[in-house]
């Protein structure tokens, strides 16, 4: 039975890493995270409400938004990537991005590009803060001294911004009020 | 083997990874180990005067240091503790029983109230100087004399008010300084006020006044870096300490300048040069300290690789030559290597 739980274990663990994807390249060399998304129900409008309610609301925090037309919206936000320990870890830097979204009546692409890498550093008190403000583009060759660890940083920042994607297309799929209809739903248990 | 360990920690991360989506982060975990080695050209060892980097021809000892920070909503932790020469009775009180220390360097909760507003409170290192007890957080292996003559910690409680990311202030009542508990109440008062004029610059400026080292007095600190542009960054850090008891020794004054040059990705050179006084006390008069240092950083991952040269000067000759005589100048070369995760 141990050996049948070691066999799923590796296999997973060679799955895990046949998987690492990685950043497409724009027609200037820069890295590139675009998704073309087909959403046949939607209309441009609406797609474009909740694009601007996702920037403005959901990562008002982390995104500002620069420009906004009826049919895009141009913006600027930031991410912290992390360095794991084991099952912990700390923030190791952020990465700030310029953000595309385009909109047509069941369509829309968005993209992301122009990344840049600020690293962190504990300070005094035990805090991970910036350590510059002068970000290094991602598709910067380190160099063999750092050639590692700036994989694990480009390997990490895809992985967030992967992520951002999917929240951002999970985001732009679901209907609000319809959610919040749902959670006044109520059981009763006089009649059955 | 690897591929086992892989898929644990890719278990253990999904684990955690579901955990984040409630309001609490995850514990955090960091730290550093350094080691080095130093050569004094006058084969002695009494001509260290500043912290750490203390032993003579010898692979020495820095510290290991650990720290832990969770955030539960608004609220956080930080504790960080330390094991090693720098990490122990070189930078923090012996006061447990039996002689030895605590081994904390940070230990405190925060609260964020708002966006803007945070009380602090515990024992923090202190917000004053520009150089700081931990090898990761400093460019030169071996420190200045306004660093080993400030205060290393402050225990105590204060408010911070973040008025844009361009200003904050902080405010506080404290310990007298190094001590886990105050020997004379809580009777400091300090603040700080940051500004980032523009991006790429900021400046502290600090005040701490009360009980302190010899006694009550006030320090007044001005701690400043700028990265000019992506390869030079220019750090300037200037104090003044005043004892109210003109007759106890430890009154200074200094300033350092510290320009950088990164000459390589991998490869950033630095100078530190100081003018250091140490003020006159009762019938003792005041002597000055000139100490040049050159430093390089050569990092690789996690690990940086610090070679430096260091250069000191007296004319009321503190130091020692070789043949063990009284000397004006001393001079020193260490190599180091200081490893963060």
């Amino acid at each position: 039975m141990k050996y049948i739980i070691l066999f799923l274990l590796v296999a997973f663990s060679i799955d895990l890493s046949a998987q690492q994807k990685q950043f497409s390249k724009d027609d200037n060399g820069k890295f590139i995270y675009y998704k073309v998304v087909d959403s046949q129900l939607l209309s441009k409008d609406t797609l474009l409400q909740r694009a601007k309610s996702f920037v403005n609301v959901v990562y008002k925090k982390s995104m500002k938004a620069e420009s906004i037309t009826d049919t895009s919206i141009l913006a600027k936000g930031t991410m912290v990537i992390d360095k794991t320990i084991l099952v912990a870890g700390h923030p190791s830097g952020e990465i700030s991005y310029n953000f595309v979204f385009e909109a047509r009546n069941g369509k829309y692409r968005f993209w992301l590009t122009d990344f840049l890498y600020i690293p962190y550093q504990r300070d005094r008190y035990g805090n991970f803060v910036a350590t510059t403000r002068i970000g290094t583009p991602l598709e910067r060759n380190p160099g063999k001294l750092n050639a590692g660890a700036w994989k694990d940083v480009v390997n990490s920042a895809y992985n967030k911004i992967d992520k951002f994607g999917e929240d951002f297309k999970k985001y732009l799929a679901t209907n609000r009020v319809e959610k919040a209809k749902k959670k006044t739903e109520t059981i009763s248990t006089k009649k059955w | 083997m690897k591929k086992f360990l892989t898929a644990i920690c890719a278990m253990a991360s999904a684990s955690c990874a579901l955990a984040q989506e409630t309001t609490t982060s995850p514990l955090e975990i960091s730290g550093s180990v350094d080691t080095y080695f130093k050569y004094d050209f006058a084969k002695n060892p009494l001509n260290g005067k500043t912290s750490f980097v203390t032993d003579h021809n010898s692979v020495s000892l820095g510290m290991i240091d650990i720290a832990l920070k969770k955030k539960t909503g608004k609220a956080s932790f930080v504790g960080e503790l330390s094991f090693g020469p720098r990490g122990q009775s070189q930078s923090i009180p012996d006061a447990a029983a039996g002689g030895s220390s605590f081994n904390i360097q940070n230990l405190y909760v925060n609260y964020d109230f708002t966006d803007q507003f945070s009380m602090t409170a515990g024992y923090m290192g202190t917000f004053v100087g520009y150089e700081v007890i931990s090898p990761v957080g400093n460019f030169n292996y071996s420190t200045s004399y306004l660093f080993t003559n400030g205060p290393f910690q402050n225990a105590g409680i204060k408010a911070t008010y973040k008025f844009s990311d361009k200003v904050s202030l902080m405010a506080g009542l404290f310990n007298d300084w190094n001590v886990y508990s105050a020997t004379r109440g809580v009777s400091a008062i300090g603040g700080q006020l940051m500004v980032a004029p523009v991006e790429g610059w900021t400046a502290y400026i600090n005040a701490l006044s009360g009980a302190g080292y010899g006694g009550y007095g006030t320090i007044i600190d001005l701690t400043t870096s700028y990265q000019i542009t992506e390869k030079f960054k220019l750090g300037l850090n200037a104090a003044n300490y005043d004892i109210k008891d003109s007759s106890v020794q430890g009154s200074y004054a200094g300033a350092a300048l510290y320009p950088q040059y990164a000459v390589a990705d991998a490869v950033t050179i630095g100078l530190r040069g100081e003018y250091f006084k140490a003020k006159a006390y009762g019938t003792t008069a005041a002597t000055s300290t000139t100490a040049v240092t050159l430093t390089a950083n050569v990092k690789s991952g996690g690990l940086t690789f610090i070679p430096e040269v260091r250069l000191d000067h007296n004319s009321d000759k503190p130091f020692f030559n070789k043949s063990g005589a009284i000397a004006p100048n001393a001079g020193q070369f260490s190599l180091a290597a200081v490893y963060a995760f």
